[in-house]
């Protein structure tokens, strides 16, 4: 559905100094996936979203969505955005701006207004409705971009910084929403720092760093199983016994150790043994998500 | 242009009244009521003449300067403040877009003469209003199309605009009657100098043909530079 191909965005002032964004990147996204774009500040992100929107164009290599440029697609059928800069004239209200966007995205007049009712509902900002942008909290303000970009049955849908602003409250409902999103013929793309929130949502998140795709990780269970991991192993009774039985479990304190393990069968294997061996196990949880390993392991390698 | 985006020439309308609107009628009485106030005040008794007259006189001010503020930030704004990033997701070509505002704006800046022009009549003495709309319509025309090029091309669209009328001026003035290069840079500069014989057109005289063809023609071709730039310049 989405390809980069050999992309590369050079940005050059206009004394001649020239900075690379994006160099040759290259990534293939599948109809009806969820993937997640992780990296930190200066990655390179937000400008694989821009020439993913048309609005920039690469330097060289190529960008298509359903095999066209991006405008070329977008001006034809739109796709649902949500900017991690929400720029929506302040002066407007709060539901006519939403209006405006149901207008311009092509939904029939007659079911305008119940559309825009129905994102106001789904998005919770009944009170704000009268409000001007100006005058709206960042979380309010999230969700009226993320109300923008649901107005309309998008077949693509890229959300730059979803949760970004949201409390506690509208991130794990904003969760429910993306998950509604999971479905056949629909494309998300998620652009995040938050990486408990990609492991949650994505199919796949790809590992941007200085321009470059350093890794795309999978986050389902199967991968799981092929990497090491540090654990974090909570006992109830036995702890003393504990290091005996794993010489190498780092101990925290409050009765939890630390351990690593090359993969999943050599988790049960010594959970199995530390049971035999009479410690009592109270809690068995990753100590840092896959995504997480791989994150560090990605980035912590070019910095 | 598409069903879409002529619903939403609405808000476009909504947005001119507001943001640009009220200021044209504002400096517009305000620029009309130093003129007509002292003469009123002194007891002068208009003609349909003299109030032509004063027309000529009040529009050579308030036509351009209600253009500049009609131009301001037409399509920089929208690249400057980046409201185009929500705008342009949705299905909306940025040409059309564009074109619809100027139409749209166009309107609005003629709403705002008529009313004036109104409030005129009430005031001073009524006047048949088509010279004085075509008038104003031609500068609106005559400028438009530079404007909107410069507003697709850089950031601060309001005091480029004001640079290149301001040269314009200046070099037509160093320039006029040499030979060579000279002539051939004044044959290509703004026809800014051929608005002001359309100002005939309030007083019930006429304006050669070719001088208007040449002026709309001039704000054409960069009317189309401006597109070409919206259609193969990135936004961001």
């Amino acid at each position: 559905m989405i390809e980069f191909n050999s992309v590369t965005k050079i940005y050059k002032s206009l004394l001649g100094r020239s900075v690379t964004a994006v160099e040759e990147f290259s990534l293939e996204v599948a109809e009806g996936e969820i993937l997640g774009i992780a990296g930190p500040n200066g990655a390179g992100k937000s400008t694989l979203i821009s020439l993913l929107l048309g609005y920039l164009e690469p330097t060289t290599g190529s960008v298509r969505i359903d095999g066209v440029r991006p405008r070329s697609y977008i001006e034809r059928h739109g796709i649902g955005y949500l900017s991690e800069l929400m720029s929506i004239n302040p002066a407007w209200k709060a539901q006519d701006a939403l209006t405006r966007f149901a207008t311009l995205a092509g939904i029939a007049s007659a079911g305008t207004a119940r559309r825009v009712e129905e994102v106001i509902d789904q998005l919770g900002i009944d009170e704000h409705r009268s409000k001007k942008i100006k005058a709206l909290s960042k979380g309010n303000l999230q969700r009226l971009g993320l109300a923008q970009a649901l107005l309309r049955d998008e077949r693509v849908m890229i959300l730059d910084e979803p949760t970004h602003g949201l409390d506690p409250v509208w991130t794990q409902r904003f969760r429910g929403i993306v998950e509604n999103l999971r479905m056949p013929g629909k494309t998300v793309i998620i652009a995040s720092h938050n990486l408990d929130e990609l492991q949650r949502l994505a199919g796949r998140v790809a590992i941007v760093d200085r321009g470059r795709l350093q890794r795309v990780v999978s986050t389902g269970y199967d991968q799981a199983n092929e990497i090491a991991g540090v654990y974090r192993i909570r006992v109830a009774g036995g702890a003393d016994r504990l290091a005996e039985i794993i010489p190498g479990a780092k101990d925290t304190g409050g009765g939890e150790f630390e351990i690593t393990f090359q993969s999943v069968p050599e988790l049960n294997s010594a959970l199995a043994r530390l049971i035999a061996g009479g410690v009592m196990v109270a809690s068995v949880v990753p100590a840092r998500s896959v995504l997480e390993q791989q994150f560090r392991e990605a980035v912590g390698a070019t910095t | 242009m598409s069903g879409n985006l002529l619903r939403y020439a609405i808000w476009q309308l909504r947005d001119f009244a507001r943001e640009r609107g009220i200021a044209l009628m504002v400096i517009g009485l305000a620029i009309s009521i130093t003129f007509i106030g002292p003469m009123k005040a002194i007891g002068v008794q208009f003609t349909e003449n003299s109030a032509r007259q004063l027309i000529v006189t009040i529009l050579s001010q308030v036509a351009l300067l209600a253009a500049f503020i009609a131009f301001n930030g037409m399509i920089s704004n929208d690249r400057k403040l980046g409201y185009y990033r929500f705008l342009f997701s949705k299905p909306v070509s940025m040409p059309a877009y564009y074109t619809q505002l100027f139409a749209v704006f166009f309107a609005g800046y003629l709403i705002v003469f008529a009313v004036l022009l109104g409030l005129f009549g009430l005031v001073v003495f009524p006047v048949f209003p088509i010279g004085v709309i075509t008038y104003a319509a031609l500068v609106f025309l005559s400028l438009g199309g530079i404007a909107f090029f410069i507003s697709s091309l850089v950031r601060f669209d309001w005091p480029a605009l004001g640079g290149v009328f301001m040269g314009t001026l200046l070099l037509r003035s160093v320039l006029a009657g040499r030979d060579g290069p000279a002539a051939i840079l004044l044959a290509i500069l703004p026809p800014i100098h051929e608005l002001l014989p359309l100002a005939g057109l309030v007083t019930g005289g006429t304006v050669a043909p070719l001088t208007v063809l040449w002026l709309l023609g001039y704000s054409a071709c960069f009317f189309a530079a401006g597109l070409i730039v919206l259609r193969r310049r990135p936004f961001a």
